[in-house]
């Protein structure tokens, strides 16, 4: 197939190349959790957890795990400035300030979701599965200290 | 009168159905019903890709009982299989014969801070530091079904210093 070394050389070394690549990007992208919590919430029945990960470069990740909620229409996945937050509580009430981190992926399994560079983390402390059209909070983990 | 509305309504069918069908397709809309049957399943990696670290499998804070006692306690796995309890932002108070245990999570001495007979644990060790981050290795053989409570515990007055009950990462 391949007659001459000048071109099977070029090949080989492009095969290896491909062949690393996936190694090369998993030791980029290594991170750390630094913080996590559990997730309550009764009367839309969520739970599975909630861990915030620092990868290299400072970029922050909200990775869901073992997670399950009720399936609803404009749900979304944001930070709220609070200690905690009741089930079923409506933030526009309370005039929760809020970081938004992207529309809900899936109501279960495992799902990443990346925060905004510059958010504050010692202001924004709990995690909210939140229906925009509601304004109905589904669930809420309070973060601690990993 | 309900006959009335039904020969009402039967006179105007089509302007009941031409008001009645938009409101219905609204509120699907904004209910969304269907969605109380069908579910989004994800599978996203982890953020991290080197199996060679750590992972966690259990983690959980701990709570003081007979003692004033803070931190956190998390079960890992190494890549070769082995698993340890790794106390992190650890105080508690210092004391005589003070042991790490996994103890069993519906054990009734749990509700206890002096435990009456014995609790039904494995041993992970004696304390090496009231204070600081430490790790525990854990017998090869633990259930971790079962015995998923981390108990600092004073074996000389079988006083429960603080535990942590842990849960899935």
């Amino acid at each position: 197939m391949i007659r001459n070394s000048k071109t099977a050389i070029p090949l080989v070394t492009l095969a290896f190349t491909l062949a690393l690549q996936p190694l090369v990007n998993a030791q980029d992208s290594k991170a750390k959790p630094i913080e996590t919590g559990t997730f309550h919430g009764k009367v839309h029945n969520t739970s599975g957890r909630a861990t915030l990960y620092q990868e290299q470069d400072g970029k922050l990740v909200l990775r869901l795990t073992n997670f399950k909620t009720s399936n609803g229409p404009d749900v979304h996945v944001i930070l709220i400035a609070a200690k905690d937050a009741d089930d079923d509580a409506n933030f526009l009430k309370g005039n929760t300030e809020r970081v938004e981190l992207g529309s809900l992926k899936g109501n279960e399994g495992d799902q990443n979701y990346v925060v905004p560079k510059g958010t504050d983390l010692s202001k924004f402390q709990t995690v909210s599965i939140y229906c925009e059209r509601f304004n109905a909070n589904f669930g809420a983990a309070p973060l601690e200290k990993f | 009168m309900t006959l009335q509305i039904a020969t009402w309504i039967s006179r105007r069918k089509w302007t009941v159905a031409a008001v009645g069908f938009p409101i219905f397709i609204a509120a699907w809309w904004a209910f969304r019903p269907d969605k109380l049957w069908i579910n989004e399943k994800v599978n996203e990696p982890a953020p991290f890709a080197s199996a060679l670290d750590p992972q966690p499998l259990y983690t959980g804070r701990l709570q003081g009982k007979a003692h004033q006692t803070s931190g956190r306690a998390t079960l890992y796995k190494r890549s070769d299989g082995k698993q340890y309890l790794r106390l992190t932002d650890f105080i508690t108070s210092n004391g005589p014969d003070v042991h790490v245990l996994l103890v069993r999570g519906d054990d009734q001495g749990l509700q206890q801070e002096i435990v009456r007979g014995n609790l039904d644990s494995v041993e992970l060790g004696s304390l090496k530091g009231n204070q600081g981050d430490q790790n525990y290795d854990l017998p090869g053989t633990t259930d971790l079904t079962k015995y998923r409570t981390a108990v600092i515990y004073c074996e000389r007055f079988h006083a429960i210093f603080g535990l942590a009950r842990l849960e899935p990462f």
